[in-house]
């Protein structure tokens, strides 16, 4: 008797939960992609969510196919997951899946599978080299470490003690960005990389990592971050002296201007985060719908973001769609 | 008052009190509710799900009610089963094993990096070796758990979640946080389609189902299973009919480790490698596989079965969030309430059984006394 009282509760929860019926979809008019991103509370990734439904957006009004974005993207990162959600999205009838890797050895039978069925499969952010998909779009990595371990040097004059931010230590493009960044510190005889610290993915816990390595290492002078997690909270701001420790980071989203006005991190660079959804999306559609031919590697560059472009990057931020852009900086002349 | 059958009733006749009985049978079996659940959860998706045209043929594919998405259901349930028959056996005994998803993750590593050091084997043995490494990395974890324990007298709560980190430190350790690759062989045997065509892989349902059987089996028809459930009714009753509390504890965390390494070997053959991080959080669905199915987080009751069933509510659940195309952030919610709701209904019910057991108890002895 419990257990039927259970299922009509359950039953009831999720009919309420569901609110509306999923339409059917036609595909003679409609044109499918499941996005996978690595984890839907990252910040990064609902701004490329953002991005793929202006995309699709514009694509459904110029073409006349009603192209829709479905969101797949697990709520923690986990490859595991994602294998999975790419069989649902292949079994549910999509046309096209868009993946940012969590970890490659997870996915790639799952990514091959797809394409083997029909389904083609374009990377974004975090790529699965040597799988069947027919795109990225993405930086270097190796590179993108690098630039960021440069500028802080040039920050901090080529001397003292740095720390490394390096997020999840089981993602790939993160392990890249981390060896790339301490390559380049090598090259400067005067800087110490004390360590890399990893952490779990969400701004407190980056911040707090930051926090605990500061007190841990009081002598560390720069941060050269690979990620912007530490930087979407405030808690940096009023715990670190702009006089006393420098910051780069990857990333520029509307929370971390401050940082840049107050000169912590006197440099970022941004991923075009937007991009990730709006460009990959139309690049799919290219290829998969219009059946052109696209690059293998769709190059994404970073945009160096300081107190000299605040203004105009803060209004690109505006105009992706991000809501939370502090009006002071979209004031500024440039 | 019933009327007896008759001897010399019609075939018919027998055969509707066949039915009868079967349908009775089910009705009032204690996974009803559970596969009711599951059932009309099917049915509301089936319904609500829309159609997709397919590939080949062109004809309507309904989008949850399908082959492919049917058996990745239970692919994606048969680590939380699978696992989730351990964590019964550990719950029924009056215990909690918190590390299982940690001793998936440090199986899996260590069996990766075996597999890499041994080098290129025959498949056969490369299978070998790999399935032997996990269950033995596995059944050591169970059998520390079980001796700390034991031995040291703590909650296995504690125990165990100190273990969950200790284990998964380990592996982060031994893996250097890398993404391992296991063989091919693996991979060929874990996605084996057995004649069902391409891309349909029964062999993690068909593990579910067996160690589901195998773990009923060992709960209901062996002398050591139902040792288990007398420790976990009644300790002290346990303890003075003669039984050995500490090598059935020890047993039952064994077993518990040793599932988790079966589900290891099956994720990491399946998905193709092993990380530190994999498994990571799943001990909680473990956990709320075997308390949805029935089991009684003060010990003395559950089910092998009741435990698969409530690892496939979980996985139905989480497809209907996406089938439905509803906010994923809605998967957390339905399925705290889920176990919530089963808990306390399921207390309800037994303080209501309780009761009414002890109503006709007084009068049946009042009805002695008038007599």
């Amino acid at each position: 008797m419990t257990k039927s009282t259970t299922a009509l509760a359950l039953v009831a929860f999720v009919a309420a939960c569901s609110g509306k019926q999923a339409p059917a979809a036609d595909a003679s008019k409609t044109f499918t992609i499941a996005m996978i991103a690595k984890s839907s509370t990252n910040p990064v990734f609902l701004s490329g969510r953002a991005g793929a439904d202006s995309a699709a957006a514009e694509l459904s009004k110029s073409s006349g196919v009603k192209v829709s974005i479905q969101w797949l993207t697990p709520p923690s990162e986990d490859g595991s997951v994602q294998a999975q959600r790419i069989a649902q999205a292949v079994n549910e009838g999509a046309n096209a899946i868009l993946l940012s890797a969590s970890d490659i050895g997870k996915v790639i039978g799952a990514v091959n599978e797809a394409v083997d069925r029909g389904v083609p499969v374009m990377t974004f952010d975090s790529d699965v080299p040597g799988s069947k998909r027919f795109s990225f779009y993405g930086g270097d990595d190796a590179e993108i470490g690098k630039m960021v371990m440069a500028e802080l040097a040039k920050q901090m004059g080529g001397r003292g003690k740095v720390a490394i931010l390096a997020g999840n230590q089981n993602a790939p493009n993160l392990q890249k960005r981390v060896q790339g960044a301490r390559d380049e510190a090598a090259k400067y005889p005067g800087m110490t990389v004390v360590n890399a610290f990893s952490h779990i993915e969400t701004p407190q816990d980056a911040a707090a990592e930051v926090l605990r390595a500061q007190n841990a290492y009081p002598d560390i002078q720069g941060w050269a971050m690979i990620g912007g997690w530490a930087l979407f909270t405030k808690a940096l701001l009023t715990d670190l002296d702009p006089k006393k420790v420098k910051i780069v980071s990857v990333d520029g989203l509307p929370a971390e201007l401050p940082y840049v006005e107050t000169g912590l991190a006197p440099v970022l660079f941004a991923q075009p985060t937007f991009l990730w959804g709006y460009q990959s999306v139309k690049t799919i559609f290219d290829h998969v719908y219009l059946k052109h031919d696209v690059p293998a590697r769709v190059p994404m560059e970073l945009i160096r973001v300081s107190t000299d472009n605040l203004g105009t990057w803060a209004r690109q931020l505006r105009d992706w769609g991000f809501t939370d852009v502090d009006p002071k900086y979209l004031a500024l002349p440039k | 008052m019933h009327s007896q059958p008759s001897v010399t009733a019609s075939p018919d006749a027998s055969r509707a009190t066949s039915l009868r009985a079967v349908v009775v049978g089910l009705a009032t079996s204690p996974r009803a509710g559970l596969v009711g659940v599951l059932l009309v959860l099917a049915a509301i998706l089936t319904a609500a799900a829309g159609t997709h045209p397919d590939r080949v043929s062109g004809l309507p594919v309904n989008n949850f009610l399908n082959v492919y998405t049917l058996i990745q259901m239970a692919t994606d349930a048969s680590g939380f089963a699978i696992m989730g028959v351990g964590a019964t056996i550990v719950i029924i005994s009056g215990g909690i094993d918190l590390s299982v998803g940690a001793i998936f993750a440090l199986s899996e590593v260590v069996m990766a990096l075996v597999l890499r050091e041994a080098g290129p084997l025959p498949p056969g043995a490369t299978v070998a070796l790999g399935l032997g490494t996990c269950l033995l990395v596995s059944l050591l974890c169970g059998l520390a758990n079980g001796v700390m324990v034991i031995g040291l007298g703590v909650h296995p709560f504690i125990i165990t979640l100190g273990m969950m980190w200790v284990l998964r430190g380990l592996a982060f350790v031994v893996s250097h946080a890398e993404s391992i690759l296991v063989p091919q062989a693996l991979t060929h045997v874990a996605k084996a389609s057995l004649g069902m065509g391409t891309a349909l892989y029964p062999v993690p349902l068909l593990a579910m189902l067996a160690v589901t059987g195998i773990g009923g089996l060992y709960l209901r028809r062996t002398v050591a299973g139902r040792h288990i459930f007398a420790i976990g009714g009644n300790r002290e009753a346990a303890r003075y009919s003669g039984l050995s509390l500490d090598r059935i504890q020890l047993g039952v965390y064994v077993v518990s480790g040793l599932t988790a390494g079966i589900a290891a070997f099956l994720g990491a053959a399946f998905y193709g490698s092993a990380t530190s991080s994999d498994a990571n959080g799943y001990e909680l669905y473990v956990i709320a596989s075997a308390v949805v199915g029935g089991a009684s987080l003060i010990g003395g009751k559950g089910s092998a079965v009741s435990a698969m069933l409530g690892a496939l509510l979980i996985v139905t659940l989480r497809q209907a969030i996406r089938t439905l195309h509803l906010d994923q952030n809605y998967e957390w919610i339905i399925i705290g309430t889920a176990m919530i709701g089963a808990v306390v209904l399921d207390q309800g019910g037994s303080r209501l059984l309780a009761r009414r057991m002890a109503r006709r108890a007084m009068q049946t002895r009042s009805g002695r006394e008038i007599s």
